[in-house]
């Protein structure tokens, strides 16, 4: 393997031609009109034009990239997450160029991608499940029908796009009144994201955790099972910080995920990297949820902690390597780490999102720091992708370091132009019940509840006084009179802040 | 030079003097030895010397132009604060078009630019606060805009589909 194609944009294709060039892999970027600029773009050795700025026009069209990895010359496509990382059709479609799609066969991309196949895969394999829709609901299933399923699992319930991720096409639902309104939402979220409107039902477990197991399979048969990542720190059903290990699982807890989630991969002959989710009952029993056939975002975490490059395990899983990794070993966690996405919204007004120019980046490093970012000082957010502009972690000794560590990260990060989520974090990492780990997936939403209209992060006399020291400062050191400096580019979280302020 | 500065409510009366190789910086009659260095465009290394006394307060911030003329975001302690400045005396005329906003028709405009996924109002419909106006899709989330009060939608300006840009007036109520 010569040379790689990322199909896909931002952090994780960055990320991934860093791994690339550590293997001394040639690497082939593509990009939409609006990305000619982008990080990726300007680390890759190549980039190629695929499209328009949207999505479905660029980065979605299978026929463009696998045209471009073929006139390129590229042995082997990666497609990172979202876009078409868990696309069946994608990875046909290489298969039919005879370029290599790293990642599972298409074959086993249908069967997990698919909630209702996977949910009969997990039993099959002897792993529990949520009570829940065997079969997918699609677009011609009537509401009275739903409605008669939802009775009959009992509300509350979640509501959740067959094909769905990422938080997208999910509802939760408490009564019967509420099941239309969702139904709609879910449905129509799940058609534009996917592309199809096919929804499940299942029993929502109250106060769950979130964990997942991380998989590599090679072509030789072995499956191996990663200590576990703590994911229930979600908002709107979407990861925000995940740490590894989790404080909820014992070793003894550990094997028997671990050991399930193997199972249930075997089960659907897989290969390369993946993950299974299962929630965490308070008394230890879990469930499994889903599995995502791909590299997850939050794969970092588990690096910190076991000292394995998955990206690379991938590229070599593809060309034919056997896993030599010690199970024992890989079931280990060296310490503990901590990610926080970072997010192009403004976190102080409904985390409304916050697209456009990043004025001035300073990235935090220091012992015990990492981050996987997208971005670059002087770049246009855009307003078509996934708003999340880095992932910071950080790795400590225990639980507390790795925290600590986290927050002198985050008190050096500074994005200047657009909001982001770095001050949610900051806040959030002060709060007790964090701290000691009282966490599950409804935490963020009761805790968001709570101080209504309180900002995150308290602006003190001190500071408004060093803000009016320093404007005056700036303004008398700067050449440009004031009555002349800049009616600058609209800058939109200003924007954004006054439509929350006439909306609240 | 004497500058008004507004944050939030607030005004404060700043005067930068310089003196020798630093600035005395006045808040509101309260004075101030600054160690002042700019670093690249937007950032100031201030060092604050407490009455000449060579113990320093160090302070990093930076000033980043905002959408009006002499409006800043000023990044301190790891806070993002709007703040306008004035020269002393140019002040006035401003707060008064400030202050014209919050009565009148309500203008509810797109706070980025995106796609109206739905509309759920019509022309001459009665609102009540809070009630859902518009769903406007971007970054892949559906953030739905609200009336900020009770009233009559007068004008809708968009349809189900239509890509807004940011600012663009969605729905006027009365």
């Amino acid at each position: 393997m010569k040379k790689i194609l990322i199909a896909n944009r931002g952090e994780i294709a960055v990320r991934v031609i860093r791994a690339c060039r550590d293997l001394g892999i040639a690497t082939v970027a593509v990009y939409s009109e609006c990305d000619r600029t982008a990080l990726h773009v300007r680390m890759a050795d190549e980039a190629w034009p695929v499209g328009p700025s949207a999505p479905r026009d660029s980065y979605l069209r299978i026929d463009t990239i696998v045209d471009v990895a073929r006139r390129s010359g590229a042995d082997a496509v990666h497609p990172g997450y979202g876009f078409l990382a868990e696309n069946a059709a994608f990875a046909t479609s290489c298969r039919d160029a005879g370029v290599i799609f790293i990642g599972p066969s298409p074959e086993a991309i249908t069967l997990m991608g698919s909630k209702t196949a996977a949910r009969r895969v997990a039993i099959k394999a002897g792993v529990p499940v949520v009570p829940g829709t065997e079969e997918p609901l699609d677009e011609r299933t009537s509401d009275a029908h739903v409605r008669a399923v939802a009775e009959r699992i009992g509300y509350p319930l979640m509501l959740k796009a067959v094909s769905g991720g990422g938080g997208k096409g999910m509802r939760m639902v408490s009564t019967a009144a509420d099941l239309p309104g969702a139904l709609r939402a879910a449905r129509s979220e799940a058609q534009s994201a996917f592309g199809d409107g096919a929804v499940y039902l299942e029993r929502l477990i109250l106060t769950p955790r979130h964990v997942e197991v991380q998989l590599l399979g090679d072509h030789h048969g072995t499956v191996l099972p990663f200590v576990e990542r703590e994911c229930s720190i979600q908002r709107r059903h979407q990861k925000v910080v995940e740490e590894s290990p989790s404080l909820a699982v014992s070793p003894e807890l550990r094997r028997q995920m671990t050991s399930a989630a193997a199972a249930v991969a075997r089960m659907a002959g897989y290969t390369n990297a993946g993950t299974i989710e299962f929630l965490l009952g308070g008394d230890g029993s879990f469930y499994f949820l889903e599995m995502n056939t791909r590299l997850q975002v939050e794969h970092p975490i588990t690096e910190m902690v076991t000292g394995v490059d998955l990206v690379q395990w991938q590229i070599r899983i593809a060309r034919g390597e056997p896993l030599t990794l010690d199970a024992e070993a890989i079931l280990s966690p060296h310490a503990h780490a901590i990610e926080c996405r970072i997010y192009a919204e403004d976190p102080e007004h409904g985390f409304l999102p916050s697209p456009g120019r990043i004025l001035g980046l300073r990235v935090p490093s220091g012992p015990g720091v990492r981050d996987d970012g997208g971005a670059d000082e002087g770049d246009d957010v855009p307003i078509f992708y996934d708003p999340l502009i880095s992932k910071l972690i950080t790795w400590g000794d225990d639980r507390p370091q790795a925290i600590a560590r986290m927050k002198r990260a985050l008190a050096e990060y500074e994005v200047r132009g657009i909001r982001t989520t770095i001050p949610f974090f900051r806040w959030l990492l002060d709060d007790e019940d964090f701290r000691a780990a009282r966490i599950d997936t409804t935490f963020i939403d009761r805790k968001l509840g709570t101080p209504e209209g309180a900002p995150m992060q308290a602006i003190t006399p001190d500071h408004e006084w060093l803000a009016a020291m320093a404007a005056a400062v700036h303004q008398f050191s700067s050449a440009v009179p004031a009555s002349t400096a800049s009616a600058r580019t609209a800058s939109r979280w200003t924007d954004a802040g006054r439509a929350e302020a006439v909306r609240s | 030079m004497t500058f008004e500065i507004e944050i939030g409510e607030t005004v404060r009366t700043v005067t930068v003097q310089r003196k020798g190789p630093v600035l005395q910086v006045t808040v509101d009659g309260r004075a101030q030895i600054v160690d002042a260095r700019r670093v690249g465009d937007a950032t100031l290394s201030l060092l604050l010397a407490p009455g000449g006394d060579a113990a320093a307060r160090s302070v990093d911030v930076s000033v980043v132009a905002g959408r009006t003329s002499g409006g800043y975001d000023v990044h301190v302690g790891g806070r993002t604060i709007p703040v306008q400045v004035r020269v002393a005396g140019a002040y006035r005329h401003q707060r008064t078009v400030v202050s014209a906003i919050g009565s009148g028709p309500q203008r509810v405009v797109a706070p980025m630019p995106g796609k109206i996924v739905r509309v759920l109002v019509t022309p001459g419909e009665v609102v009540t606060a809070r009630q859902g106006l518009v769903v406007v899709e971007a970054m892949k989330m559906e953030n739905e805009l609200r009336a900020a009060r009770d009233g009559q939608v007068r004008a809708v300006s968009v349809v189900e589909g239509q890509l807004v840009e940011a600012g663009a007036v969605l729905v006027v109520i009365e």
